[in-house]
């Protein structure tokens, strides 16, 4: 998972950073609130961003605001670092649209802990995200299959999209995912296989009497 | 001055030697280092976070630390003869993390008061204080100075 890191002070980036390196993570490190909005534009931008409240230019509230006013399938898990323990300024931070906050200095393992809250949470709007998908494209394949369909009264074709007459088996699997598996019904056994085995015994009779 | 206690005299030959490296602080004796400007169990609590590459992140870290720290402490000097409050707390702020984050915990102590500044503290009290910075800061550097020293072998 890819986390994005965004701190001026130099020395918390680089420990923050190697945190985050031992335990397995892909980070990216930015000094500023502008370049840590530029980063989150990008495709593939990382799913969860570490933002310290404190930076000069773009802060970490208005960075959030921007993040969470910016439409995204996946929204990143946005976690700020908070050198002030006030209740104020973390109430800010989450009404800015942070998921959780640290305060500084923080424990490591606090750290590490939170970091994994937020990669399940991600993991899970991940899931979530590709079924929401799967079914809106279940959805579109019923919603083609509504509505008034033109049928051909004798051979059964239906007319589709492109305006020919196309077979109703194919019709159907090119709208939906059933697939035909073909048999034959009692009735039609009776209406018209039967009588065309028998008119088939009878040839095979004659022709034996024939040849005899 | 104000704590002639802790003071150290920090002779010409170690003033040049650490000019000759680049650093903006002298390189501290022996009875320097010994001193509690800097919590020594917080800086080793990174060695499990060494990488393999042949790196040092302590060293990384203290290099980071003084070249900021030297910049931060300018800083707060001079918004305090601008009495730029606001500049003066932003950089007191940083320092204060940054001082944190390597145990120079007197350091740290120093810019949380330093935050607090406002235009109604007596000039000489902020003065005073940021005297208290730069001497504590001079002391934190050259311990930081002689541990990296030690670590370059």
């Amino acid at each position: 998972m890819r986390i994005l890191i965004a701190e001026d002070d130099a020395v918390s980036r680089r420990i923050l950073e190697t945190f985050l390196w031992k335990w397995g993570y892909e980070v990216t490190t930015t000094v500023n609130g502008e370049a840590a909005w530029d980063v989150m534009q990008r495709p593939n931008a990382p799913s969860l961003a570490i933002l310290d409240i404190m930076m000069p230019g773009i802060d970490g509230l208005e960075l959030c605001r921007r993040l969470r006013r910016s439409p995204s399938n996946v929204p990143p898990y946005i976690i700020l670092l908070t050198a002030n323990q006030g209740v104020r300024e973390i109430v800010k931070g989450i009404e800015a649209g942070a998921d959780d906050y640290l305060t500084k200095p923080y424990d490591r393992d606090e750290l590490r802990v939170r970091v994994q809250v937020g990669a399940r949470i991600i993991e899970l709007q991940t899931k979530l995200s590709e079924r929401v998908e799967q079914l809106e494209v279940a959805l579109n394949h019923v919603k083609q299959l509504e509505g008034i369909l033109p049928i051909c009264s004798y051979c059964k074709k239906i007319r589709n999209d492109s305006n020919n007459w196309q077979h109703v088996e194919s019709y159907v699997s090119d709208h939906s995912q059933a697939e035909f598996s073909h048999g034959i019904c009692p009735s039609c056994y009776e209406s018209t296989v039967k009588p065309q085995l028998e008119s088939l015994r009878i040839s095979e009779s004659s022709e034996s009497d024939f040849s005899n | 001055m104000m704590f002639p206690e802790k003071m150290i005299v920090l002779d010409q030959a170690n003033h040049d030697e650490a000019a000759d490296n680049g650093h903006p602080f002298p390189v501290a004796s022996a009875s320097v280092i010994a001193n509690d400007a800097v919590d020594m169990e917080v800086l080793n609590a990174f060695e499990e976070l060494q990488r393999d590459d042949g790196s040092d992140l302590i060293v990384e870290l203290i290099d980071l630390y003084l070249l900021d720290a030297a910049e931060r402490v300018s800083q707060i000097r001079e918004a305090s003869i601008a009495t730029e409050w606001v500049l003066l707390k932003r950089a007191a702020h940083n320092l204060k993390g940054s001082s944190g984050n390597l145990g120079v915990r007197q350091v740290a102590e120093i810019c949380q008061k330093l935050e607090w500044v406002d235009r109604h503290d007596s000039p000489t009290a902020v003065a005073a204080l940021i005297q208290l910075l730069e001497y504590e800061s001079a002391m934190a550097s050259s311990s930081l100075l002689a541990l990296r020293q030690r670590r370059l072998g």
